[in-house]
């Protein structure tokens, strides 16, 4: 008896189209729905979270001393072989003890952001940071030196991340950035 | 001499109207597939994208016109006009709205170019004649997916044609002309056909979808299965000439449904707006339904759309007709 109530119910949505109305229904509420497409580089940009692994960054300590003693650590460790360091002494006081490196590079070109590099590090100078806009017009680009990693990253790092802020594209002769506004910051979800 | 001067005015106004309607509306089904998908449409050229059609455009006409070698050139390059001939024929008899009158020179003006006494055959046959657009384009192409694409349009034109045209006789029957001015005159005061005739409406919207060929019933079209179908082989304007086809032929649709089933230009008397701007209103409802169902629904398998045509809408249709029959009978 069951089976026929069944068959019966099921005739019945074939011949009111119940089915078909109700994916309309469905598709209709998305329609209005919030967006999850970024308008990435001209309106919004996402800022990844603390843990991101991007563009590596050489730390200094409170007093603005070179936290890097150049002992080839993150040069043994990296399994791409990315990573060039040449120690040096160095009694000006630049580093937190006499040894600096005299030296540090990375190819980005070769490198996976695996942050090996930054598991080995035993005096948390090595941090792989946030910067993700890596692209480049010219492959020597890629080749980042102490001196340029030394400087603070544009996101600062007490900013948390997750989030998507306003950003706007600059274009000029030298290339392309994405300038952020972080004073407005939302989670997408 | 004015009233052929009228006429031909007429007629290039509804020309270029039709024309341009394919620009705005490729914008409409590309921002609708957008927003159901929770995404956003077209977004980078112009503000919130509006000048993307023509970006395409102008695309479009610089692409190089690409004939297969294989080709039988001659219908090859007659085909989209083919196809595109008869969806501009079919707007000669709409009515677009009622009689107004010029000031200054005192002359009545009706919004159509011909009442003809046989509306409804006509429309029908000249709707009919567009699948020989994609027959000839899927045939002369010499390609595999193309033939089998226009090979597909036909068959499901000759079972979807029959059930259409049966559900419009119902909305004869019920009028009793054949006239299209008559038939959205009789619909006056909310005396909608669509509520007398809610069978037949259904029968038509599904026969009308698979008339223009929109999903769920673009088999000559399947991308899935056959590449792009009939217009695989088609580039540069004469693949703009089957998109601009596919278009009118959409709104040509629209625009019968809303003619025979949702009375024209008839809207509610308390809201002064000129009848022509509800006839707007309706048709763009109506090409709203067809994209959402576009992006709400799976293609229909063939022989799955064979069944539909000729198992149950055309006995429906003819159910449709038999109870109309009865009803005009008895009252």
């Amino acid at each position: 008896m069951s089976d026929n109530t069944g068959i019966l119910k099921r005739f019945l949505k074939k011949v009111f189209l119940i089915d078909l109305i109700q994916g309309l229904t469905i598709t209709f509420p998305y329609t209005f729905s919030k967006t999850i497409t970024l308008r990435y580089p001209d309106e919004e940009k996402w800022i990844p979270y603390q843990r991101f692994r991007g563009l590596h960054t050489l730390n200094k300590n409170k007093e603005g001393k070179e936290l890097c003693v150049g002992c080839e650590l993150c040069q043994k460790a990296c399994p791409t072989q990315c990573i060039t360091v040449i120690p040096g002494e160095d009694k000006t006081g630049k580093g937190i003890s006499d040894r600096i490196g005299y030296r540090w590079e990375i190819n980005l070109l070769r490198c996976m952001y695996c942050g090996l590099c930054e598991d080995a590090c035993p005096t948390e100078a090595l941090k792989l940071g946030r910067e993700y806009e890596l692209a480049s017009y010219s492959m020597l680009r890629q080749i980042r030196t102490k001196e340029e990693l030394l400087n603070p990253q544009p996101i600062p790092v007490e900013i948390e991340g997750g989030v998507i802020v306003k950003a706007r594209l600059e274009a000029d002769d030298k290339g392309i950035k994405v300038v952020p506004d972080l004073s407005t910051q939302k989670r997408w979800w | 001499m004015l009233e052929v001067l009228i006429i031909i005015i007429k007629v290039v106004v509804i020309t270029l109207v039709v024309f341009t309607l394919p620009l705005p509306l490729t914008y409409m089904e590309r921002k609708v597939a957008g927003h159901i998908q929770v995404r956003l449409g077209p977004m980078r050229v112009g503000p919130h994208g509006l000048l993307q059609p023509f970006a395409d455009m102008v695309k479009l006409f610089f692409k190089e016109d690409v004939v297969p070698a294989k080709a039988d050139v001659w219908l090859f390059k007659i085909a989209p006009v083919v196809g595109m001939i008869p969806v501009f024929a079919v707007f000669a008899t709409v009515p677009f709205g009622d009689k107004f009158t010029i000031p200054f020179i005192n002359k009545e003006i009706t919004m159509y170019i011909a009442d003809m006494n046989v509306g409804i055959l006509y429309v029908l046959a000249i709707a009919g004649l567009s699948v020989y657009g994609i027959i000839l384009g899927g045939w002369a192409s010499n390609s595999k997916y193309a033939m089998l694409g226009g090979l597909r349009s036909s068959a499901q034109m000759i079972s979807y044609e029959l059930a259409l045209s049966f559900s419009c006789i119902g909305v004869v029957m019920v009028v009793n002309s054949l006239s299209l001015v008559d038939i959205v005159k009789s619909q006056a005061g909310w005396h909608w056909n669509v509520f007398y005739q809610p069978l037949g409406f259904i029968i038509f919207f599904i026969g009308g979808l698979a008339e223009i060929n929109r999903i769920p019933f673009d088999l000559p079209e399947d991308e899935g299965t056959l590449g792009a179908g009939y217009h695989a082989e088609y580039s540069s304007m004469r693949f703009a000439f089957f998109m601009l086809t596919e278009y009118v032929a959409m709104v040509s649709m629209s625009v019968l449904m809303v003619v025979l089933y949702f009375g024209g230009w008839d809207g509610p008397s308390f809201i002064p707006i000129p009848g022509i701007i509800w006839f707007v209103l309706k048709v763009l409802f109506l090409i709203y339904v067809f994209m959402w169902t576009r992006f709400t629904y799976p293609r229909y398998r063939y022989d799955q759309l064979m069944n539909i045509g000729w198992k149950i809408l055309l006995p429906l249709s003819l159910v449709n007709i038999l109870i109309t029959g009865l009803a005009v009978v008895k009252w």
